[in-house]
């Protein structure tokens, strides 16, 4: 099969769909692609939808102050995102759709996520040995 | 042979495609294909006894029942009140099985 132009291979696509916060979804796909980067994998997600929120500038550093835990400390989705790409350079990719972005008005990505239009979306298929959609758009 | 990894995370109290995919699970597991049913998040509520039927069904198709320990302890639940077919599985399991080339997956 012919690999997508500019896509570096990856063993998995994970296309990530659905709202970040309607239900546990987005803990398991990060549970998921850190195991399968400890086991040696190569790793590219597709934030598509909702989840193409998840890496905000907006949201800061942190999450809001708990009221139950003053003084914790919680990251928000875009430290944890920045950092699994930091631990594993060339080894995760976090792509973002820009068709969904520019529909929510998430236009304000961290650097380290490459939008990419919808029409593109088959050459990350391309350049993945399996593709795994996760949630609903 | 195919096979194959079903992962199933709505569970039974959310409408019927749980029960549908878990038929799904059984039409293949009774096809002679080698799968697995992964019950995730919400889908951990189906392996209670009595909770989810098919899955009698699937079970006496050979389907091999895996389940998500951190979904289940995040919800309270033991292992002694899940049916006993159900194995616990961690994520390093789930992870591996996904990476194997020869594995179909499918995430509900």
């Amino acid at each position: 099969m012919a690999r997508g132009r500019g896509i570096p291979h990856t063993d998995v696509l994970v296309t990530l769909m659905g709202s970040p916060h309607g239900s546990d979804l987005f803990t398991s796909v990060l549970r998921l692609v850190e195991e399968m980067l400890r086991q040696d994998a190569a790793v590219q997600v597709w934030a598509c939808g909702y989840a193409t929120m998840l890496t905000q500038e907006g949201l800061g550093e942190s999450k809001p102050r708990n009221l139950a835990n003053w003084s914790g400390d919680y990251p928000s989705t875009l430290t944890v995102i920045r950092g699994l790409l930091a631990a594993h350079p060339g080894r995760l990719h976090w792509y973002g759709c820009r068709f969904c972005s520019d529909e929510r008005g998430a236009v304000a990505h961290i650097p380290e996520v490459r939008l990419r239009a919808p029409s593109a979306f088959a050459e990350n298929v391309a350049a993945a040995d399996k593709t795994l959609f996760v949630g609903v758009l | 042979m195919n096979r194959h990894l079903l992962i199933e995370t709505q569970g039974p109290w959310a409408g019927r495609e749980c029960a549908s995919f878990v038929r799904d699970a059984t039409t293949l597991a009774g096809g002679g294909h080698r799968t697995r049913l992964l019950l995730l998040q919400e889908g951990v509520l189906g392996a209670v006894p009595g909770v989810l039927p098919e899955l009698e069904g699937y079970l006496a198709a050979d389907g091999e029942l895996l389940v998500d320990r951190y979904s289940v302890a995040q919800r309270g639940l033991k292992k002694e009140q899940l049916v006993p077919e159900a194995r616990l599985v961690d994520m390093d399991e789930i992870a591996g099985s996904v990476l194997d080339p020869v594995v179909k997956v499918v995430w509900h």
